[in-house]
């Protein structure tokens, strides 16, 4: 567990890299053999798209290195299976779906996300499909589970949301709270 | 078979015994009304009941009654064990005699649903979206979006096809196909930078331009079969793709292929890209005012409603150079995406996370489909956004005519 909460740390520095640039801040590490192999933290705001999620820019990071090795789909498959994820908000839906459909091996999040969770808050898209893959070819490949362990350092990251809210997101549409930069 | 267009609702309707909450609640004088909703929301909030009032009047005997909601019920037997001991307190200071009552425990979908609600206790409710706009589309808008999805069809080429389109001019704001597996990057239809300002969905009717295109294949084979190139039927497929040869990366940032992106994902992409490009002034958030506050920041103006009106009223109100800011969409809000297949739930979740209004798809996805297929994605309650869903039913004969369109090639 000492391990894991060094992985937070490491993924609550990049959610706060993420407040500091006005973003929502969460943030992930991806881990293979003990070390920290990227790191991603939300761009909503800067990107202007919605979908791009600490997980979504930690997984490109991977993408893109592995692809420039030379890497086919299933040796990048065979690596993504032997990969942790440290994020401090449990992923989406959109995120979970990415992170079965990608293969990652284990997941370790921060707080809880009851809006829209897909870990076990709103959907259990981390336990997959019961049934293993058919062998013969002729279905195609079932949902992959990966295991997953919530409540990890859960008040560091409910204390960044609360900051985050308190300032007001500068991105959000009228009428919202007017964003105030604190006086240091 | 005509073009027809049906809403995919977002649940199937429960009873409304079934989805109802115990509370404690007790007669108060209207006098006190004040004082005890400030106490009692101090003490005892109603959380995950925002729509549930506090305070119910009720007219008997022609004497209008109050009654308030003193906490949730604990579900013991008497009520004096339910009761917290401040609220026990407020109870004993005011001599209150507390009562059972049940609330509904979710906000009302209808009006029809609010009525039935408000029979039990008093509730809130705001309509979803705006009332004229009954079942989510208006008659006369069905030719523009059949000829939407004439469009997405007609771009699809292998798997799916995704395009966006602002309602209110039928202008397409940027379109995708599936980018899952190795392509050619010189492909048409996944530029942002061909989308013109008057690219409209007015002309998909066969012409010689139409002839040229590649079919989509799945409607020359098996057109009732899944078709398993589709990344979100098969999004775990992937790994079974084999790269013939390793191309050059296209270039810096790009990929040469891409599990996740599925063509909703990388329409998403393109309408953000557009969204940047066209109004780049606030890309960087540099310094709040002397203040501190960045309230005057250019933010988007909330787009929901697409009425003419309003475009005219912002044209008068900003001198000039607001008015670009100003027809700036927040994300997509106010905006339609047509798919040619049913969304998985990565990519109906990223419908929700990029505000779309409505969702238009002309083939069911059995199964990964988050809207209506397998999950019912729309429907749950939590989700901070809500999306209205759509299945187009296209007619055989209007594909079969994409056959003999091909043959003629």
């Amino acid at each position: 567990m000492a391990a894991a909460a060094a992985f937070m740390e490491r993924a609550l520095e990049q959610a706060k890299f993420a407040l500091d640039n006005l973003e929502v801040p969460v943030g992930c590490v991806i881990v293979e053999d003990g070390k920290v192999i990227s790191s991603g933290s939300n761009r909503t705001n800067a990107t202007r798209n919605a979908t791009r999620h600490a997980e979504m820019e930690a997984i490109d990071v991977l993408l893109r290195e592995w692809q420039k090795m030379g890497l086919d789909q299933a040796q990048v498959a065979e690596k993504f299976a032997g990969c942790d994820l440290y994020v401090t908000c449990e992923p989406c839906i959109m995120c979970a779906t990415a992170l079965s459909i990608l293969g990652i091996r284990e997941v370790y999040f921060g707080c809880a996300n009851d809006k829209f969770g897909g870990c076990g808050s709103i959907m259990s898209l981390h336990q997959g499909s019961t049934s293993s893959d058919d062998l013969s070819g002729s279905q195609p490949p079932r949902p992959k589970g990966f295991k997953c362990t919530g409540g990890i350092m859960a008040e560091e990251a409910v204390a960044l949301f609360r900051c985050f809210y308190e300032q007001g997101n500068p991105n959000a549409p009228r009428p919202h709270r007017p964003v105030r930069i604190p006086q240091q | 078979m005509e073009w027809e267009l049906t809403e995919v609702p977002g649940n199937l309707t429960t009873s409304i015994q079934d989805s109802t909450v115990d509370v404690v609640a007790a007669k108060i004088e209207s006098k006190l009304a004040n004082t005890l909703i400030r106490q009692l929301s101090h003490i005892c909030p109603l959380e995950n009941l925002r729509h549930v009032k506090r305070v119910r009047r009720r007219t008997e005997c022609g004497k209008s009654e109050l009654s308030i909601i003193l906490c949730l019920s604990t579900g013991y037997e008497t009520c004096s064990k339910q009761i917290p001991d401040d609220v026990q307190k407020i109870v004993d200071t005011y001599h209150l005699n507390p009562f059972a009552a049940k609330v509904s425990k979710r906000p009302a979908t209808s009006k029809e649903e609010w009525e039935e609600q408000c029979k039990l206790w008093p509730t809130s409710y705001h309509p979803a979206h705006d009332l004229d706009i009954v079942r989510g589309f208006r008659e006369e808008e069905l030719p523009s979006i059949f000829n939407c999805m004439k469009t997405a069809i007609q771009l699809s080429k292998v798997g799916n096809t995704a395009v966006i389109v602002d309602p209110s001019s039928t202008q397409i704001i940027a379109k995708a196909t599936d980018q899952t597996h190795q392509h050619d990057t010189s492909e048409e239809g996944n530029k942002f930078s061909e989308v013109r300002a008057d690219d409209t969905c007015s002309l998909s009717e066969p012409t010689d331009n139409d002839g040229n295109l590649l079919l989509p294949r799945f409607f020359l084979s098996k057109p009732n079969s899944l078709n398993m190139e589709v990344s979100c039927i098969n999004p775990w497929g992937w790994t079974k793709q084999r790269t013939m040869e390793q191309k050059p990366l296209p270039g810096e940032g790009c990929f040469a292929w891409h599990p996740l992106r599925h063509a909703a994902m990388v329409a998403i992409e393109n309408a953000a890209e557009r969204d940047r490009m066209m109004f780049p002034s606030s890309t960087s958030i540099t310094k709040p005012d002397s203040n501190g506050n960045l309230e005057n920041y250019n933010e988007p103006a909330k787009r929901l409603k697409t009425d003419t009106k309003d475009k005219e009223q912002s044209a008068d109100e900003s001198c000039c150079s607001d008015l670009f800011e100003t027809s700036r969409p927040y994300l997509c809000t106010g905006f339609d995406i047509y798919l040619v297949w049913e969304p998985c739930t990565m990519c109906a979740m990223a419908l929700v996370h990029h505000r779309f209004k409505r969702v238009f798809y002309a083939l069911p996805n059995p199964v990964n489909g988050a809207l209506g297929g397998v999950y019912r994605l729309h429907g749950e309650k939590s989700l901070n956004h809500h999306y209205n869903v759509f299945r187009v039913s296209v007619p055989e004969a209007y594909l079969n005519g994409l056959n003999d369109g091909s043959k003629q090639c």
